[in-house]
């Protein structure tokens, strides 16, 4: 039987160049279940479906809060995911300490790149397992990053990660050039509209299953006066709370309907 | 640790306080200087080293060197100020090995100014840097008690330094002569060395330019006037 | 290839009997995939371009940066495993601040090249690291006029520093490549990834070492370089970044920075246009041929 040598650990390159700790690593975050995040000009959303090991057991957690401006959804290896997570909240901490004001989002997706690359190049350590999609709203505006294993940190216009994330992925390029000018209420609909393309079959987004969170600039109630958009913090939602968000999804939006061949599916959980 | 805190008039002239040096600690009260002109620059300096009240050294040479054509002028404590200058020489010889190149002025100003403000609480040293590298010429940099480094046309340093900011300040001319510089510096020492009681013995000046170093000194007994190899 | 099966290239830093490190042979292999960077040593300043291949419609456009600054007169650009790539502007940011703090003055081109050569060189050493995934290429200009040390207060005379040796020039553009391997030359034109062999060539028709090319041509230049080495791979859409450093008296005021915006669509329009014309004399030396 043929084995490959070169996979072992990730301080071996193989004769085309490849480390294949890294994409196995990567493979592990299409073992997770699938989360999507767009960005607006004035709103990063992440949505995402959590699974539960069994019908009685609670459901795994997928967006995590890591700053007011900031927020992460995961997939992969969860406790992977808390190590960086973490991570990521005291180097936040430390630039309000130190600065008096939040991280600009990319400064902090290279502090965790910067550290994920570390774990492929010393023998004794192993990349991490899970992927990251950051959201987050800093000076220059509303972001999405994408973070991989290999330490790789990419901005996205909308991306989705994930087991079936393919399908999202499709939705979102086919959508990609309306949602810079996406309202909030718009932009979750259409997070929602591509995790469900990636849902297995019989499957449904539920207030169980499903977790949505914004953050964005928005108008203040006194906006006469300031005419400033403020930071809308990063809020989280479960259970009830994105009951509202999964009907509206559920009811076709004017002219739509007849979008590209999916429009017999949003009537579908009616 | 026991400091003096003033300064103080005794038989053999007045002290002007260097606050910081332990009881016995050999000190050279000093007038020292270095000034740029029109080749480079020069170095000056009097001779005399003190233990409170006595003479350690009537013939000290205050003038080091810390690399060909870079050298320093040194007040405060003996020791501390000849460790420093050790630690820069040892660092610009590196410097000079291992890029292949010699270092600039700038450089040993920066290693000297590193070492006084890191170690200031610990350092007696008012040390002047001066010297000459080919794409800089002559420069001249204070470095006073505190660590602070102070690019100057010249640069004067030491107790006796009190004494002749009204000398240098009308005396004082840009880019002179090498013999016009010498006098100048010659002209200040002598009355540094008048008038400060911790300042005295012969002068001693070091001359930097293209050709390299070049040593003067000059002694009391024909009143300075006669250049001594 | 020969080495595989010996076992002499499961790891780093052993030698096969012949004398060689197959898993530095390897990490090139990763660069010789990536996305072509090239560099230009022009005679007032030098250039960085990079081809971003745009591997989906999601990817923000002009949002990822590839040309990283160093330090104000410090730019780098890197072919093959991009968190690498990282990794080495990082450790290169470390070692300008370092040299800063010891010597109070910028860190030259010359003897940044060298230390990340050394950093490089010292991960091929041990089997409990593998070699950087990249060949990076760094650019940068060092002052040709004297300048302050860092931190210095007050002035010299005002009619100069006496004694300066005439006739000598000082600074200037500086234009490295390094290795995985640790190894570094000095370019006049620099090109790695995938496009290097056309980029190359390409840099080779410009005279660089003789008569020389002014920046503004070299930033003209770079771009439709890219656009050649691209053009074995044309169905994929790629992304353009260019960034330049100047002497003080130049567009640039002695900093790396990103080529303007206008200025590097300028060089695309000519780029492009210099690429349909090469086309079109293709097609006619076809057609002399077919009238052979």
């Amino acid at each position: 039987m043929f084995r490959n040598n070169y996979d072992n650990d990730s301080v071996t390159f193989s004769p085309q160049g490849r480390i294949f700790q890294i994409e196995y690593a990567a493979e592990a975050v299409k073992q997770g279940s699938v989360v999507v995040g767009l960005v607006s000009k004035t709103h990063a959303v992440l949505v995402a479906v959590k699974r539960n090991a069994e019908e009685l057991s609670s459901y795994q957690k997928k967006l995590f809060a890591v700053d007011e401006h900031a927020g992460i959804a995961i997939a992969g290896l969860t406790s992977d995911a808390r190590v960086l997570s973490n991570f990521m909240k005291q180097q936040c901490l430390g630039h309000r300490m130190t600065y008096g004001r939040s991280m600009p989002l990319r400064t902090l997706v290279d502090l965790i790149g910067e550290k994920a690359q570390m774990n492929t190049q010393v023998y004794g350590k192993r990349p991490y397992g899970v992927g990251l999609l950051v959201a987050g709203v800093d000076e220059t505006g509303p972001h999405l990053f994408e973070f991989q294993p290999s330490g790789m940190t990419e901005e996205m216009s909308a991306f989705a990660i994930g087991a079936r994330s393919q399908m999202a992925r499709t939705y979102l390029e086919r959508n990609v050039e309306s949602f810079a000018d996406c309202s909030r209420e718009e932009l979750v609909r259409h997070g929602l509209l591509a995790l469900r393309e990636s849902l297995v079959q019989d499957r449904e987004l539920t207030v169980d299953n499903t977790s949505i969170a914004i953050v964005g600039l928005e108008e203040p109630a006194d906006a006469e006066k300031t005419k400033k958009k403020t930071l809308r913090p990063f809020q989280l939602l479960d259970g009830q709370d994105v009951k509202e968000w999964i009907d509206a999804s559920n009811v076709p939006a004017e002219g739509e309907g007849e979008q590209s061949g999916d429009g017999d599916r949003m009537n579908v959980d009616e | 640790m026991e400091f003096t805190t003033t300064g103080m008039l005794n038989e053999d002239g007045i002290h002007v306080d260097m606050d910081r040096l332990k009881k016995g600690e050999v000190n050279l009260g000093t007038s020292i200087m270095a000034v740029t002109f029109k080749d480079g620059v020069i170095l000056g300096a009097d001779s005399r080293t003190t233990t409170g009240a006595y003479i350690a050294n009537r013939v000290t040479d205050k003038l080091t060197r810390v690399h060909d054509t870079i050298w320093c002028c040194r007040s405060g404590s003996a020791a501390d100020t000849q460790a420093v200058a050790d630690i820069v020489q040892y660092q610009l010889g590196l410097y000079a090995t291992r890029n292949g190149k010699n270092p600039t002025t700038q450089t040993a100003a920066s290693i000297f100014q590193e070492i006084c403000y890191a170690n200031k609480d610990r350092l007696s040293a008012g040390l002047i840097i001066a010297g000459w590298d080919e794409r800089h010429g002559g420069q001249v940099y204070s470095i006073p008690l505190g660590g602070s480094l102070h690019k100057q046309a010249y640069a004067i340093g030491g107790s006796g330094s009190t004494y002749i900011y009204g000398y240098c300040d009308a005396h004082w001319r840009e880019g002179m002569e090498e013999a016009e510089a010498v006098d100048f510096v010659k002209g200040a020492l002598r009355e540094a060395i008048k008038w400060d009681g911790s300042s005295g013995g012969v002068i001693r000046m070091v001359v930097l330019t293209e050709q390299g170093a070049d040593r003067h000194l000059y002694l009391p007994d024909t009143d300075y006037k006669v250049r001594h190899y | 290839m020969t080495s595989i099966g010996t076992g002499y290239d499961l790891s780093n830093s052993i030698f096969s009997p012949d004398g060689r490190n197959f898993q530095v042979e390897y990490a090139v292999k990763a660069v010789e995939n990536g996305g072509t960077s090239i560099g230009i040593r022009c005679k007032d300043g030098v250039v960085l371009a990079v081809e971003k291949v745009i591997a989906s419609k999601l990817w923000r456009p002009g949002a990822n940066k590839r040309i990283a600054t160093i330090d104000r007169h410090l730019g780098a650009v890197y072919s093959g495993m991009i968190p690498d790539g990282r990794h080495f502007v990082d450790r290169a940011r470390d070692e300008a601040r370092a040299w800063r703090d010891t010597w109070k003055s910028p860190i030259p081109t010359a003897d940044l090249a060298s230390r990340m050569g050394g950093y490089l060189q010292a991960y091929t050493l041990y089997s409990s690291v593998r070699p950087f995934g990249i060949t990076a290429i760094v650019a940068g200009f060092d002052p040709s006029q004297p300048s302050p040390v860092d931190g210095e207060v007050g002035r010299g005379p005002s009619v100069g520093p006496g004694g300066v040796k005439e006739g000598l020039t000082h600074g200037g553009p500086g234009l490295y490549m390094i290795e995985p391997s640790g190894l570094y030359w000095g370019y006049y034109g620099a090109a790695t990834g995938k496009g290097r062999q056309a980029a190359k060539a390409e840099l080779e028709k410009l005279d660089l070492a003789g008569e020389g090319i002014s920046l503004e041509q070299g930033v003209k230049e770079a771009a439709r370089i890219i656009y050649v080495a691209h053009d074995d791979n044309k169905d994929k859409e790629f992304e353009l970044e260019m960034s330049w450093i100047s002497d003080v008296d130049g567009p640039t005021k002695g900093r790396h920075e990103e080529v303007p915006r206008a200025v590097r669509e300028e060089a695309e329009r000519l780029a492009k246009k210099a690429l349909d014309d090469d086309d079109e004399e293709e097609g006619k030396k076809d057609d002399e041929k077919m009238e052979e």
